[in-house]
Order: structure tokens, then C-alpha cells, then sequence
């Protein structure tokens, strides 16, 4: 009962501030863009490239826009929220510029907002402006969106059951130990919390590393605590529950619960209120290629990530009445970032496997009336293309450089030599890298890095140099056409 | 017998590889490798991803399985065959023998009566001969020259065609060879149009970026295609314009007529040579075959747009004078006859432009009797064109 209540006064919040929004919106049209993606996707890199392809008019000819001259300028202006810290815009175009390094993985939530001024009818000099709100937050917390429909007992199954599976039953084995003597009915004993909530992050991080690259490792704030760290609500672990439903008075599993259901109402249903509940157009940013490295596992992984975590956006046609009363977002596109790490000739088998691996929700989104499309992007470009003659074959091969401490096919870099590396072939069935059985590839989770069948690099960003205009806009792989399906339509 | 496992490594496409960026081997640019995975993907392609896929049973087998395989796959093969050249069975084309030896019969009989005028001119005297066979002569290169012309606006009419259906193919795919393709054979056929020259470079640009097939025919469509089509915009709205204003001053029905078809003919050939064609009479001919059986096609489709004020503008025009409005409806005419020449005409479909609507074209008629009117947003733009 508590909880309808509660979710009765979250959605009249929520339709307040849509109608107020839909006030604001006649004024001065705004569309919020949804960067989706989980960690190391792309996300700053994304947002960083856009702003300043946007801000410097860069190459985009296929934004068309940008490309007929509709838009005027654009530049940066004071965000709406006070609270939230501002993206640091300029500190992460002069790490991509001049140290040459990707930005540093996104600590804490930041926000932006673009003003495009633009031409408006066919009158001359007549024009109206266009606001862009990004967020960027780290995409850890993004897992634990799923979380808000689940109770304790429904997501400690769950997840007890997923450490058992796959490459995930070695990690877990010191937590599964120590869970093992546990007994959810005993009286609560906050040593124990802590002991299980501990243990219980550790395997999480373990799974993070690139040479498993998992996907699915709710909740988020475990792996990346900030203020929080330490506090109750962040001091609970999925127990092995007994099967009848209620948790005895002063018991541990009550504590668990209780520390569970606080979780969900202090950090992620503000979350999600405040940054997802409200958007126009969604971009979701998935790095396919880490995945495909580390084995099939983690492939399989991504996928049920991905899905279980589209499952809470409202998408959907926009009309005036969901606009008035529940804001959907209209347009969704998937992107298979870091695609400079590839030849163009495998973009499409790219995209195949993208397709595959969201087609619920992609489908979802279509039946909703949502337009959706899918490509493989690079926000910033940091290879050249090449061809090598290799045994009487001829390899599509991709130059730059690698960063320091990548190794491929026997060789180790650091990070100052540039190479021309063929990553592989992605199949032509996208089926294939799904398959867990002895059909499916081998990745660094099985193998060693020379022996893996695709190894798809980290490189360092492009050298750009500075001419007398200043800053050239970065260079990139099809971002334009990324920004037209977001916002070519909002410029009439 | 190998294991399955080393099967699969055999099957397997190539294993990443590093190389020195000074290895000479390394040829570094964006033009286009080989591709290996267009080979497989044709034979794959038409399962769509989202379908469940099958998986091929397991090599473990694989002598067996493949043994079976090869001659089920090669009989399968051998239909395929032997039902392909069945399937597009065209008719004898017997009137194109008959118009072709018919037309041969009649050089032959011309070419015989020359010979014999000649030599009866050198009967004559021998100045008189050599005259005659001067004259013949130049007479054959001239034909010569003129049908090779013929030829040549005929193909290139062709090649226009062949753009377009390459384009909306590439339209439809989205994919990034095709669209190369149809772009690449856009710039050739528009290479000799001169004020094009600047977008044809910026075009040729893009050509090496890593665009979709879908953006990259969109782009020179922007790129290529706009001015033409306001100047296309423009021809057909004088043309419109000169046919009514003729037709509500001329004394003779006759004479109307004879205007609106020649003004047709003429407005046909100028769209053709601006959007790059070079029609010949035998071109123009098709041309107008082609204009007018897709004005048949269209204009069914086109009525529910512009049928109303159509009936309106006539109305009021017709108030004024019946000559008037005689005038309005052959101006309509003429404009709708342009859009169609225009479809026929351009080299590509419209997709990222906006279609011309008989509004745009001819909206100025309409408009024309009934003063006050305020004008539609895309008419004004026409008008301001001017």
C-alpha cells in the first residue's frame, strides 16, 4: 500500500514537471538527449565531440543543418540544475587535444546545456534558438535502473544465481564461500553486512576486469561508492534465501531488505526521476567491440545488460496528451561506439550484431512508434584506414596508435609506435558470437591475448594540429548522421 | 579425420595481425580492400538478423555431411541454372526487326539510287560526276555524324536512367558500396555542366569519407541537385506562364495548340539539358513517350492535391472571361506536363529535396485573377526565384 502511494506521488511529480516543461517548451524549445550507455562506452567522448563539433561547426555534411548553413551558432550556456556539477567540457577537449589521452571514466554526475541558434522560416534574419540538455553521469549507475522493479528476495535470487554461471562461478567463489555460512534468520550483526557487502563488490570488480568485461553487475553505487561510500545504504549483499515469503522481526535478512529498499529510494529512484523519466531522444552507446574481445560470455552478458536496463524507458510516439501527462522519447538510437577500432568494410557486420543483441527493445521501441536505427559510430576518430598484403591475401587494416600496454597477436606497445593492426573478422552471422557452445569464438576469457580471434585495440586519440582558425573539430565516424536522426528534424 | 575443433580453426576467416607502419606491404588510404566479407555475405544475406537463426549442424561429422552436401549443392546449383535463362523469356521483338531491315530496305534503295545518279552524272562529263560524288559523300559523313550523336544522347538519356534506378536502390539498402556507385556515375553524368563545378569537388570529397549509402545520395542531392532544381522550378513556371498568357490572347484555337506543343517540346528539351542530358530527335521522342506515359501514371495521383484549387483558380478565372480561363487550365497543363519531365528528367529521385508541387510551379496562375489571395509559403519561393 505504502508503495502505491509512494508511486502515485512519484508519477504526479512527474506529470507536474511534464507540464511544466511543456509550458517552457513553447517558450523555448528544448530537447533532452538521453546518453545511454554503460561504463566505458563512450559516453564523454560522445558528449565532449558533439558539443564541439556543434560549438566549432565541424565537419558534418550529413547533419544537414549544420550543412546548409540553417544553424547559425552554437555555444555554451549556464545549466538549469544548480546542483549539479557542471561537464567539464574544455578540460576533456584539451585531454583528447593535447595529452592525447581519453578522458578519465566519469566519477560523478555533470550536466550541459547547448544553445543552437538557427534560422527560423523563410524569412531573412528571423531566428529562434534550439536548447540541448545533456547529461553525463557514470554509466555504472545506469544498472541500477532495473533494480526499481525488483523486491530484495526477487534480486537476490537472481543474482546469486548469475554468480553461479559461467566465468562468473570462479570470481564469486570467495563470496559464495562465505555466503554459504550464513544464515539469513539469524539475528542481524552489522560485522556480517559489511563482511558480505564487501566480498560481495570485490567479485563485481573482478568481473570488470578487461579480461572478462561483464556487463550485468547491479548495484552500481558497489562499484563506484562516491559520498556514499560506507553508509548503510550501500552495506548489504543478495543472501540465499529460504523460500517462504516474510523476513523474521531483527534478522539479518530484514536488514538486507531494509538496506535494499533504502538503496532504491535514495539513489536510484532520484536518478532516474530527476535524469530519465523526462527525455526526448535517447542515444544508447554500446561498446560492442570489449565485449567481443573478452569471449562470448561477456557478449551474452551486454546483451541481458542492455535489455534489462532499456526495459524502464518510456518510448513511445509523442503526442500532446504523453507529452502533457508522461513524457516518452520518440526517437532511439543505438550506436556501436569506437568503430574506428574496425575497417569500414565490417561496419555493417558491426551493426548486425548490435541489432541482434538490443532487437527487444529496438522492436519495443518500433511498436511503441518510436523511430529507431542502429550504426556503428567513433565520436572521435583515432585510426586511418589501410591495406596490408599479407600471404597473397589483401587485409583491411586500421593505423594508429596503440595505447601504452596493449598487446596483439605477440607484440606489446608503448604507446609512442604507430602499427596497422587487422582486428579480425567479424562473421557474417551475427548469431555466431552469442554462441556459448564449442561453435562460438574465442575470446581473452579463454585464451591468451595472442590467441584471441578478434583483438580490438585501445588507441590513443588522433593528433590534431592547431591551425591559424584554431581548433579543427575532431574528426569522427559518422556523427553526423547520429545528430541528424537526434535533432535534424528540430530546425524547421 | 580431424577433430571438430581444429575443423572450425580450418573454416575460420583470417587471425588478427599487427604490422610495422613501415612494412612495405602497407598500403595506408581509404580506398577500398579487398573484400572478403562481401563474398560471404551475399551468399548470407537475405536471412534478416532479427530472425532466429539456425545453426549448421555440427563439423563433427563432417566427411559424411560434407560429401552429401557437395552434390546436393551443385544439383541445387544446376536448377538454378537451367531455370534462370527460362524465367525471363522475352518476346521475339518483331516489330523492331520489322522497323529495323524495313529501314535498312530504304538506305539500300537510296544509297543504290545515288550510285546510279552518280554514275550517270559522270556519263554526263566528268566534272559533273565528281561533283555529285562530292556531294554524296559529304551527305554520308553528315548522316554519320548525326546518328552517332543520336546514339550518343540516347545513351547518355540511358546512363541518366540507370542513375536514378542505381540511386534508389541504394536509397532502399543503405549500403555504402551501392550508394559510392550511384554517386560516382552521378558525377559523370553531370561532369559537363559547368556551375556545378564546386559542388562536384565537395562531392568528390565526401566520396572517401565513410558515409551510408542512404546520406551519401542524400548529400549529393543537396549538393548537386538544388540549384538545378530551382532553375527546373523556374523553366517550368515561364513556360506555364507563356502558354497561358498566349492562349487567353490568341484569336485561334488552332494557334493555342500548336503552342502549348511546341512550349511542351521545348520545355522538355531544356530540362533534359539542364539536369545533363543531350537528346537528339530520337532522344527527344523517348523523352516525350516517357513524359507523357508518366503523366498518365502520376497524374491520377497528383489530382487529390491540387484538383480543388484547380477547380477554384478555373472558376474564377472563368468568371472573369472564358478565354481567361482557357488560358489558366493550358498553363496547369503545361506545369504539370514539366513536373513530369522533371521526374523523367533528373537524374535522381527526390529524397532529401522536396518534390515540386503544381502549387510551386504554378500557383502564380491560379492566384493571378484572384488578387487578395494570400500566397501559399512555396509559391512565394518560386516567385521570388524569378
Amino acid at each position: 500500500m505504502a508503495s502505491f502511494v509512494t508511486d502515485m506521488v512519484d508519477r504526479a511529480r512527474l506529470a507536474a514537471r511534464a507540464i511544466a516543461d511543456f509550458g517552457e517548451n513553447l517558450v523555448r524549445p528544448t530537447v533532452r538527449i538521453g546518453v545511454t550507455g554503460l561504463s566505458r562506452a563512450g559516453k564523454t567522448v560522445f558528449i565532449t565531440s558533439l558539443v564541439h563539433g556543434l560549438a566549432r561547426g565541424g565537419r558534418f555534411p550529413v547533419f544537414t543543418p549544420l550543412a546548409d548553413d540553417t544553424i547559425l551558432r552554437a555555444y555554451l550556456a549556464p545549466q538549469p540544475d544548480d546542483a549539479v556539477p557542471r561537464f567539464e567540457y574544455e578540460s576533456h577537449v584539451r585531454a583528447l587535444v593535447g595529452d592525447r589521452v581519453w578522458p578519465d571514466s566519469t566519477r560523478q554526475i555533470s550536466e550541459l546545456r547547448v544553445v543552437v541558434e538557427h534560422k527560423a522560416g523563410a524569412a531573412p534574419g528571423q531566428t529562434r534558438t534550439l536548447t540541448l540538455d545533456i547529461v553525463d553521469y557514470p554509466g555504472e549507475w545506469l544498472l541500477d535502473l532495473p533494480l526499481l522493479g525488483k523486491t530484495y528476495e526477487q534480486w537476490a535470487k537472481e543474482s546469486l544465481a548469475l554468480s553461479s554461471t559461467g566465468p562468473r562461478a570462479a570470481l564469486a567463489a570467495t563470496w559464495h564461500a562465505y555466503n554459504a555460512g550464513l544464515d539469513p534468520v539469524a539475528s542481524a550483526d552489522e560485522q556480517v553486512a559489511i563482511t558480505a557487502a564487501q566480498l560481495y563488490t570485490d567479485y563485481l570488480r573482478s568481473c570488470r576486469a578487461e579480461r572478462y568485461s561483464l556487463s550485468l553487475l547491479p548495484p552500481g553505487r558497489f562499484l563506484l561508492p562516491g559520498d556514499l561510500a560506507g553508509s548503510p545504504a550501500l552495506t548489504f549483499a543478495p543472501l540465499a534465501l529460504p523460500a517462504e515469503a516474510a523476513p523474521p522481526e531483527g534478522s539479518l535478512w530484514a536488514m538486507m531488505k531494509r538496506r535494499y529498499d533504502a538503496y532504491k529510494d535514495i539513489v536510484v529512484k532520484p536518478f532516474f526521476r530527476d535524469h530519465f523519466a523526462r527525455l526526448d531522444r535517447q542515444i544508447v552507446l554500446v561498446d560492442v567491440l570489449a565485449a567481443l574481445n573478452a569471449g562470448p560470455a561477456a557478449v551474452r552478458d551486454l546483451e541481458f545488460a542492455l535489455a534489462s536496463i532499456l526495459d524502464c524507458f518510456q518510448v513511445g510516439r509523442r503526442t500532446l496528451l504523453t507529452s502533457l501527462i508522461s513524457p516518452r522519447v520518440d526517437k532511439v538510437l543505438f550506436a556501436a561506439t569506437k568503430a574506428d577500432h574496425l575497417h569500414q568494410v565490417s561496419h555493417d557486420r558491426l551493426e548486425a550484431i548490435l541489432g541482434r543483441m538490443i532487437e527487444r527493445a529496438a522492436n519495443r521501441a518500433r511498436y511503441a512508434g518510436a523511430e529507431v536505427d542502429v550504426v556503428a559510430l567513433a565520436a572521435v576518430r583515432a585510426t586511418r584506414e589501410a591495406r596490408v598484403r599479407c600471404n597473397g591475401d589483401e587485409l583491411p587494416a586500421i593505423v594508429g596508435v596503440p595505447a601504452a600496454g596493449e598487446r596483439a597477436a605477440g607484440h606489446l606497445f608503448d604507446g609512442e609506435r604507430e602499427i596497422a593492426l587487422f582486428p579480425g573478422d567479424l562473421p557474417a552471422d551475427p548469431e555466431r558470437v552469442f554462441d556459448l557452445g564449442p561453435g562460438g569464438f574465442n575470446g581473452l576469457m579463454a585464451s591468451s591475448p595472442d590467441d584471441a580471434e578478434f583483438r580490438f585495440l585501445r588507441f590513443r586519440p588522433p593528433r590534431i594540429e592547431r591551425t591559424v582558425d584554431g581548433l579543427p573539430s575532431l574528426p569522427h565516424i559518422r556523427l553526423d548522421r547520429v545528430l541528424q536522426f537526434l535533432i535534424g528534424d528540430r530546425f524547421q | 579425420m580431424s577433430s571438430p575443433a581444429e575443423s572450425r580453426r580450418a573454416a575460420e576467416p583470417r587471425r588478427p595481425a599487427a604490422f610495422s607502419v613501415d612494412d612495405p606491404n602497407v598500403v595506408i588510404g581509404p580506398g577500398p580492400a579487398a573484400e572478403p566479407p562481401r563474398r560471404v555475405a551475399r551468399a548470407e544475406a537475405p536471412r534478416p538478423f532479427a530472425s532466429v537463426a539456425v545453426q549448421p549442424a555440427a563439423p563433427a561429422i563432417a566427411t559424411p555431411a560434407a560429401a552429401a552436401a557437395v552434390p546436393i549443392a551443385s544439383v541445387a546449383a544446376a536448377e538454378a541454372a537451367a531455370a534462370r535463362p527460362a524465367t525471363p523469356s522475352r518476346p521475339v521483338p518483331w516489330g523492331l526487326m520489322f522497323w529495323g531491315s524495313a529501314g535498312g530496305l530504304v538506305v539500300l534503295g537510296l544509297a543504290l539510287s545515288v550510285i546510279d545518279l552518280v554514275a550517270d552524272l559522270y556519263g554526263r562529263s566528268g566534272w559533273l560526276g565528281t561533283l555529285g560524288f562530292v556531294l554524296a559523300a559529304v551527305a554520308a559523313v553528315a548522316f554519320t555524324v548525326i546518328a552517332g550523336r543520336e546514339a550518343a544522347g540516347l545513351l547518355r538519356l540511358k546512363a541518366i536512367d540507370q542513375v536514378r534506378d542505381r540511386a534508389a536502390e541504394a536509397l532502399a539498402s543503405d549500403d555504402r558500396a551501392a550508394g559510392r556507385a550511384a554517386v560516382t556515375e552521378l558525377l559523370t553524368v553531370t561532369r559537363h555542366t559547368p556551375t556545378l563545378e564546386r559542388a562536384r569537388v565537395r562531392v568528390q570529397f565526401h566520396l572517401n569519407e565513410i558515409i551510408d549509402g542512404r546520406d551519401l545520395v542524400h548529400l549529393a542531392e543537396r549538393e548537386l541537385m538544388t540549384s538545378l532544381d530551382e532553375e527546373a522550378s523556374r523553366l517550368v513556371t515561364n513556360a506555364a506562364k507563356r502558354v497561358s498568357v498566349v492562349t487567353a490572347v490568341s484569336p485561334r484555337a488552332a494557334i493555342d495548340m500548336l503552342f502549348v506543343l511546341g512550349s511542351a517540346i521545348v520545355l522538355v528539351r531544356r530540362l533534359a539539358l539542364l539536369y545533363g542530358g543531350r537528346p537528339g530527335a530520337l532522344g527527344m521522342a523517348r523523352l516525350m513517350r516517357h513524359v507523357v506515359s508518366h503523366l498518365a501514371l502520376t497524374g491520377g495521383l497528383s489530382v487529390g492535391d491540387s484538383v480543388v484549387q484547380q477547380m477554384i483558380g478555373q472558376g474564377l478565372a472563368a468568371k472573369v472571361s472564358a478565354k481567361l480561363g482557357e488560358g489558366v487550365l493550358n498553363g496547369l497543363l503545361t506545369a504539370r506536363l514539366g513536373l513530369a519531365a522533371i521526374d523523367v528528367t533528373r537524374p535522381l529521385p527526390f529524397s532529401a529535396l522536396k518534390r515540386p508541387t503544381i502549387q510551386d510551379l504554378a500557383g502564380s496562375l491560379v492566384r493571378a485573377p484572384e488578387r487578395d489571395a494570400a500566397a501559399p509559403p512555396a509559391a512565394a519561393r518560386a516567385a521570388t526565384a524569378e
